[in-house]
């Protein structure tokens, strides 16, 4: 082949590229924010060159996958909490979840007795399919949700069952059937569903969600959801008139979307990336701490020294350079555990004595409880691709406890073998590394803590304890039981407190006012587009 | 030919049911429980059991085969765990998706190993063949998520260019078609290469020559029809490589396709979901191969008479 030739076809190959580099002028399929059903059909999102255009689109990108069905009460996941957020009201709201209450869909209330509050409700506030909102709607809802009526629910676990009298159409009195102190917090986690839905349509909404919220659903991928403005809801329409929530995998794509512009936020924003986003004009971070322990949870049974031996126990917290972790590892907002109760938690106390690592006090400890050489091995497992920075934690931890003598193995797993482990009667972890995120109520955080988990190791004061921060209603004396409660987790350490996880959400600048909370929520009304 | 056509698709038939029912059994057995990874852990077990009623995976293993077969028999692939969605109409939506990159890809790449292939044999250890090794050598050592992940950043974040994600339209066929092709076109390249320096030496290429025929000709129509044989395998072959690669590249651009569809089950254990896409890929597999064995058997008469 002469030279002639060979030029033709380097030239063809270079032309190849360029035209597939070259700019078309394609019409981009869009991702609905039109329609009002749930049709699923196109592929693609929206981009940030329509959002531009129309300058009333925002596509968020969230870190974990919508795990449930829009049944209500049935499941407790995070991401679908979050994104119910978006579509119902609620009786109250907890901007501040160390705050009081707010109004939300209740106006006020009083409460009558240690079982009894009275909520007046709003009028004019109308269901996305038009049907009037009234007090037969909060009565299906909070009887549904509390296992007050026949229908099994997962949310009923967090309630004490609750009965709802109807006064007149926009006046209810809520009885339980035991004092409930964290009746306020349950009720911002209760979703206001219409009764004539819960009663008729029953299987539709499991796809087709009907609130009062201010974005309604349009699309309903499995790991898509496309929400639009509610023209009609009571605060007024939201500015953004198209919210797409998208699930991503993958921490480097969902960054490498924000900085091209085709996404506006994306959420649990990973260390590596945050220096990454500050330094870009266009975007900013928004974090808090999180009301999310993470803790190394031990497996009652699995490490018998464990379970007999405080002074055990004591030595591991005693050997973990727990300071070193946040500012070393898993950084931005996130802090140090000063109790099992998050910082962000109402009534928060911080423990004494604040456990700073103590190598030689770690080894005194051990000879204390009878093992100078560090006791018997273990496994210390952490989930890969669930906490952030977990095989390093894991890695950095079992440093730590090696260097005090402790004979810890790291098992790094994915996030479903760590729970299977969990649960199997034949598992070999006896530490695991993992969190628990709460609406930050006391009662609601310390459950877990409680016999209805497998994390109890039959302590019963701590028990009675628990039980107390769900049934004192006076304010006072409540604070007084969760500080006990707070004070005998610390001393007792069943389990090791690690750090409050930092929630950091980045997004374009473009968008103001979105309102990032410490229970992971993301508000986006009424949050405003500029430019 | 209908005793070679009849015969293969019963041979297709037992590999799908193979598959389908290899991935039923080492989901439920060997996978998690995914009504555990939809509770907090610890939660208690009663709780737990709800959670798997509502899944259906509170029953026998064998009866959950035995329904999804008979589902199956129905066109009815399940419902996802999460959301309730039906299965065939997420698989259904997203298999375009994946065909037109596969198609495209094998477009792209064929083209391109076809150019640089003849080229580096019509003068072996020239310049420009050793230029073509270089790049062989080069691509074969270069992994597709660190590739895809460059140019992500480098035409789509630093210059603009591209989409870094999604598909919006033709734009966004580029650099997955490009992180494909690298890894496809090497074996490709080597194989025309060393297919068609066998053929430039044929008697019938010769032949060609002595009769006059211009050089093109003898290149483009007599060599290339013989050359083109292995690569008509060879395509289909790898068919099972862009499937397997589209994983990871529909995983890093978010690409709305089989791959991305089982990537995310697989993550939450959506086992109705995963099976659907595994079942997908693996029909499209071994259909893409029924007609490479007769586009075989149409372009060499003596497989023909094999199959006699």
């Amino acid at each position: 082949m002469g030279r002639k030739r060979q030029l033709t076809v380097l030239v063809f190959v270079l032309a190849l590229m360029a035209a597939a580099c070259t700019s078309t002028d394609d019409t981009t399929t869009t991702a609905g924010g039109t329609g009002t059903t749930a049709a699923t059909t196109t592929t693609a999102a929206p981009t940030t060159t329509e959002a531009t255009a129309e300058d009333t689109s925002v596509r968020f990108l969230i870190a974990e996958n919508f795990w449930a069905d829009w049944d209500p009460y049935q499941h407790t996941a995070q991401s679908q909490n979050r994104i119910e957020a978006q579509i119902f009201d609620y009786l109250v709201d907890n901007p501040e979840t160390d705050a009081p209450s707010v109004p939300m869909l209740a106006t006020e209330w009083t409460q009558i007795d240690e079982r009894t509050w009275e909520f007046k409700l709003r009028e004019d506030v109308t269901f996305h399919d038009g049907s009037a909102f009234d007090a037969e709607d909060v009565k299906a809802s909070i009887e549904r949700s509390s296992g007050a009526t026949d229908v099994e629910t997962l949310q009923a676990g967090d309630w004490i069952v609750t009965n709802v009298e109807i006064i007149d159409p926009f006046t209810v009195r809520l009885v339980s059937e035991e004092p409930f102190a964290a009746l306020f917090a349950q009720l911002r986690n209760t979703i206001i569903v219409s009764a004539d839905d819960l009663a008729n349509n029953a299987e539709a909404i499991k796809t087709q969600p009907n609130g009062t919220g201010p974005f309604r659903l349009v699309e309903n991928d499995p790991t898509r959801k496309v929400m639009e403005a509610n023209p009609d809801y009571w605060q007024g329409p939201a500015q953004i008139q198209s919210l797409t929530w998208e699930f991503i995998q993958d921490q480097d794509t969902r960054l490498s979307a924000l900085l091209a512009g085709q996404a506006d936020v994306i959420d649990r924003v990973p260390t590596q990336h945050l220096q990454v986003i500050d330094g870009s004009e266009n975007l900013e971070l928004n974090s808090v701490t999180g009301i999310e322990s993470v803790n190394l949870w031990v497996a009652p049974g699995r490490l018998p020294i464990w379970d007999e031996t405080p002074a055990f126990r004591q030595a591991m917290v005693t050997s973990i350079d727990r300071q070193g972790l946040v500012t070393g590892l898993v950084q931005g907002a996130s802090a140090v555990a000063t109790s099992f109760l998050p910082t962000t938690t109402q009534f928060h106390q911080e423990g004494a004595p604040a456990y700073t690592r103590d190598v030689d006090a770690a080894k005194a400890l051990l000879a204390e409880a009878g093992v100078p050489d560090g006791g018997p091995e273990f496994e210390l497992w952490v989930a890969s691709g669930f906490l952030p920075r977990a095989e390093e934690v894991g890695a950095a931890i079992v440093a730590n406890l090696e260097e005090v003598g402790f004979k810890p193995k790291l098992v790094v797993v994915d996030l479903s073998a760590m729970i299977d482990d969990i649960f199997s009667d034949d598992g070999t972890g006896a530490v695991y590394h993992l969190s628990w995120s709460s609406n930050g109520d006391p009662f609601n955080h310390a459950f877990v803590y409680s016999d209805t988990f497998a994390w109890y190791f039959g302590d019963e004061r701590l028990q009675e304890l628990i039980d107390l921060s769900g049934t004192t209603t006076d304010p006072a004396e409540r604070e007084k039981v969760v500080q006990e409660l707070q004070t005998h987790l610390w001393e007792q350490l069943w389990h090791v407190p690690l750090y409050n996880s930092d929630f950091t959400v980045a997004n374009n600048t473009r968008l103001q006012g979105l309102d990032v909370r410490p229970n992971f929520e993301t508000v986006f009304y009424p949050a405003s587009i500029t430019g | 030919m209908l005793k070679f056509t009849l015969r293969r698709t019963a041979q297709m038939a037992i590999v799908v049911f193979g598959v389908v029912t290899l991935v039923f059994f080492i989901l439920r057995i060997a996978s998690g429980d995914p009504a555990h990874l939809m509770n907090p852990p610890g939660q208690q077990e009663e709780l737990v059991q709800l959670t798997r009623e509502k899944l259906g995976t509170d029953r026998p293993i064998p009866v959950q085969y035995v329904e999804y077969l008979t589902g199956l028999t129905r066109g009815d692939l399940g419902k996802s765990f999460h959301g309730g969605q039906p299965v065939l109409d997420e698989v259904l939506k997203a298999l375009p998706n994946t065909a037109m990159l596969a198609a495209v890809t094998i477009l792209f790449s064929s083209t391109v190993a076809l150019i640089l292939g003849i080229g580096a044999a019509l003068r072996p250890n020239g310049f420009f063949d050793r230029g073509v090794l270089v790049y062989v050598s080069v691509a074969l050592a270069t992994p597709s998520f660190w590739l895809a992940i460059v140019l992500v950043l480098f035409f789509s974040v630093r210059l603009g260019w591209l989409p870094a994600i999604d598909l919006e339209g033709p734009k966004s066929f580029v650099l997955p078609v490009i992180t494909l092709s690298v890894a496809l076109t090497p074996v490709l390249i080597r194989t025309i290469r060393h297919s068609f320096l066998e053929t430039l030496g044929d008697h019938h290429v010769r032949a060609a020559r002595a009769r006059g025929i211009p050089e093109r000709r003898v290149i483009l129509v007599h060599g290339l029809k013989v050359a083109a044989l292995p690569l008509v395998t060879l395509i289909g072959l790898q068919l099972g490589l862009i499937l397997a690669g589209s994983y990871v590249v529909e995983f890093i651009f978010n690409w709305p396709g089989i791959g991305k569809l089982t990537l995310d089950a697989v993550a939450g254990r959506n086992f109705p979901m995963i099976q659907g896409g595994v079942l997908v890929a693996a029909v499209a597999f071994v259909i893409v191969n029924f007609f490479v064995d007769l586009t075989y058997a149409a372009l060499d008469p003596r497989i023909r008479l094999a199959a006699k």
